[in-house]
């Protein structure tokens, strides 16, 4: 049974979404110094000291019972900020999940970027100990596979996710960083291209060159994503970023510097660089899709998003289950759930990222034929987008990342880009 | 007469002969000397788990190799890696440099501004003097980032400062000021002038005014008995507040990122360093860029205490 906030007896559906929480993106969240700082305190540098008992590189995922008849009654599940369901202060997907299997569910929403985040579980899982958490949501690239190399992530049992097998999309099932789902399983995914105000741009851009270009933008108006812009730029200059080596990341950076250097240039961005683009201090910038639909389709502000000519970036963020976990039966079976049709259109409705589960495009656009006026309408938009649905013409068009998997590659790359910024 | 140890309480001598009627004195100065070391313990004990061990700790992963998410699972190896603090000066000195230029730039605009409005209040501000101070620490009662977040919306490109100044046509379309150094230091310096304007009133305040009316008795005029008579007794205030503000502003990280962050000259190192230790992983180096940074503000304030005149570098010292 799932339970709908949209569809309770006697509450309407613009009233069910008033009363439910500000739609934001995950991603919109600025980094705040003050807790990124108190990280860097002592549990960084402990782990940083501390003798690993699980040695790094050996790959060696501790076995799981995935048991159905073995699984907790609790799970811990982590996750980014409003990045679910939720309707009066409940997450309605995870309470429909406790009816049915009788295991309640923690939601923590307590990751803002995956460096601090994994450095915040670090002293735990060097330790070969339980971190307090069944799933975590981590992006593909250098963290998901530091922890998939250290043997960090549980390997998960393929027999025991229907739901996944049965509706799990193309580009969700087995990415090549990671063969098989062996670790992971798709949360949500989204597109880095470019997002711009249409009120502030010259005219529609069309190329991610088009960025630096003052015919199309004002002086002092583009931003750029730190962590993606080096793919997006590979791609975009005809290099797969998946197999790019120190030469690539040179022509990206030269690119990359251009930009930086280019009139149209304003800042460079970690997160937050939605606040900039809704107060106007952006025209374009690199952009992550769910932003820039969720200001588009639900407060109506003049944005749109592109996939430049030459492609976008894919990323994706996976549910992976932590080494040691105390109810990996559980965890399992909760991750399976969200690939229920039903429940994944939950989420979806709520976060307008690609969901993993194609079905749900149809679903959306069923709720939107119950519906009227403009709920109707914007439930209409988020089932026609191509962002969100992505037909395989517009996924030949974009690619994953480069998946850094050692420590050389990781030093390289960062000393490469980051410097970029840090001018 | 000269006095011996023995008369002083609490020096007396171990072991001494004394008679009768002074043995009392020994037992009390046990007592002080046990109070004093109880007094002394919480504060201590808190100094020492919160800022000694850490720095051991930070001092050891600085010397140390390895760190790297990979090969090593993050773990670091001791093996007193020199070098760790040529590569982290030799990459980004000039981050160190521009640090200190933007913390000596609001330092220097701090005291301007926080000189005049100190003096007024404790020369003028009468039964008003409490007040007026109080208004000066109301942004302490609103958190450090919520403050400097509320610039982005003074300083924004469109914002309340210059969006009615561009729609005016005062301001050309692409002028701009946040994502700019000029942001950064403007942040510094609004956030950190309660700092400076506490010392200086506080020295201020203290001047015996009857000295300021004997200079003008002796016919100094108005600004010559300030420059001869104010400034010089305010000296102790005035390098307070330089300590006070310069050397935290230095290693400034929510200022940089928020109102400078990612644009053209404005990472600190403050943010080098949240990034080496927080998105690189590489600890050995987060942490010599975090001793190079503490040892060169030690050295700097000494430098100034010394130039400046306070006889105690302890104060600056505990200050850097």
């Amino acid at each position: 049974m799932t339970i709908d906030p949209q569809q309770q007896p006697g509450l309407s559906s613009a009233l069910a979404r008033g009363m439910t929480s500000r739609r934001m993106s995950r991603r919109n969240m600025i980094k705040l110094g003050g807790a990124s700082v108190g990280t860097l305190s002592l549990a960084s540098i402990l782990a940083a000291c501390s003798k690993s008992s699980t040695p790094g590189g050996s790959n060696a995922a501790p076995a799981a019972n995935f048991d159905p008849a073995t699984a907790g009654d609790h799970i811990n599940f982590s996750n980014w900020p409003l990045y679910i369901d939720k309707a009066h202060g409940t997450y309605p997907s995870l309470d429909a999940f406790t009816k049915q299997y009788d295991i309640s569910v923690t939601y923590n929403d307590e990751i803002n970027d995956n460096s601090s985040f994994i450095g915040e579980i670090l002293p735990q899982l060097r330790a070969g100990q339980d971190t307090k958490r069944d799933i975590i949501v981590i992006t593909n690239g250098e963290y998901l596979a530091g922890l998939i190399t250290n043997g960090w992530a549980t390997e998960l049992d393929a027999s025991r996710r229907p739901n996944f097998d049965a509706n799990a999309a193309s580009w969700a099932k087995s990415p090549f960083y990671d063969e098989g789902n062996r670790f992971t399983m798709a949360w949500q995914s989204g597109l880095t291209g470019v997002g711009y105000n249409t009120e502030l741009a010259h005219k529609p851009p069309t190329k991610l060159d088009d960025l630096m270009s003052t015919d199309y933008f004002p002086t002092g108006s583009v931003g750029v994503l730190q962590s993606d812009a080096p793919d997006l730029v590979m791609i975009n200059l005809g290099i797969d970023p998946k197999t790019s080596q120190q030469a690539e990341w040179d022509e990206a950076a030269t690119w990359l510097k251009k930009l930086r250097d280019s009139d149209t240039f304003y800042a460079a961005y970690d997160q937050g660089y939605v606040d900039d683009l809704t107060a106007k201090n952006l025209a374009g910038t690199m952009a992550w899709s769910g932003d820039v639909l969720y200001y588009k389709i639900w407060e109506n502000q003049p944005f749109d998003f592109i996939v430049p000519e030459n492609g976008a970036l894919l990323w994706i963020d996976n549910m992976v289950i932590p080494a040691h976990s105390a109810n990996p039966a559980g965890a399992l079976e909760l991750m399976d759930w969200f690939y229920k049709p039903d429940i994944a259109q939950m989420v979806t409705e709520w976060v307008l990222y690609m969901s993993p589960v194609p079905a749900v495009q149809g679903l959306i656009d069923e709720h939107a034929k119950k519906e009227s006026g403009k709920y109707a309408d914007q439930l209409a938009q988020t089932a026609e987008s191509p962002m969100l649905w992505p037909d395989q013409a517009l996924l030949d068009r974009v690619s994953l990342g480069r998946n850094i998997t050692t420590d050389d590659e990781s030093k390289a790359w960062h000393a490469t880009f980051d410097s970029i910024w840090q001018q | 007469m000269s006095q011996t140890t023995a008369d002083v309480p609490g020096l007396i001598p171990e072991g001494m002969e004394l008679p009768p009627a002074r043995k009392g004195e020994r037992a009390l100065a046990r007592r002080r000397r046990l109070a004093a070391y109880l007094l002394l313990f919480p504060g201590g004990l808190y100094l020492v788990i919160g800022f000694v061990v850490p720095l051991i700790i930070i001092v050891i992963t600085s010397l140390s190799s390895g760190g790297g998410l990979f090969s090593t699972g993050g773990a670091t190896t001791f093996t007193w890696e020199f070098s760790n603090y040529s590569t982290a000066f030799s990459e980004h000195w000039q981050i160190y440099v521009r640090s200190v230029m933007f913390a000596g730039i609001a330092t220097v605009i701090c005291i301007g501004l926080a000189y005049p409005m100190a003096y007024w209040i404790a020369f003028y501000g009468g039964k008003w003097k409490a007040t007026l101070f109080m208004l000066i620490l109301v942004p302490f009662f609103v958190s450090f980032v919520i403050r400097t977040v509320q610039w982005n919306f003074i300083l924004g490109t469109n914002g309340l400062l210059f969006g009615p100044l561009k729609n005016l046509g005062l301001l050309s379309e692409d002028f701009r000021v946040l994502k700019t150094p000029v942001a950064v230091i403007a942040g510094i310096t609004y956030n950190y002038m309660p700092f400076a304007a506490l010392p200086l009133y506080v020295a201020l305040e203290r001047i015996d005014r009857r000295l300021v009316e004997a200079a003008k008795d002796l016919y100094a005029s108005k600004p010559m008995a300030f420059r001869k008579v104010v400034l010089p007794l305010s000296v102790p205030g005035i390098f307070a507040a330089v300590i006070l503000t310069f050397v935290p502003a230095t290693g400034d990280y929510i200022n940089s990122v928020i109102l400078g962050g990612g644009g053209p000259g404005t990472t600190m190192i403050g943010v080098l360093i949240q990034s080496y230790f927080l998105v690189q992983h590489e600890y050995p180096i987060a942490a010599a860029l975090s001793v190079i940074l503490m040892v060169s503000m030690l050295v700097l304030a000494i430098a100034y205490a010394r130039v400046l005149g306070t006889e105690d570098d302890t104060i600056a010292a505990a200050a850097a």
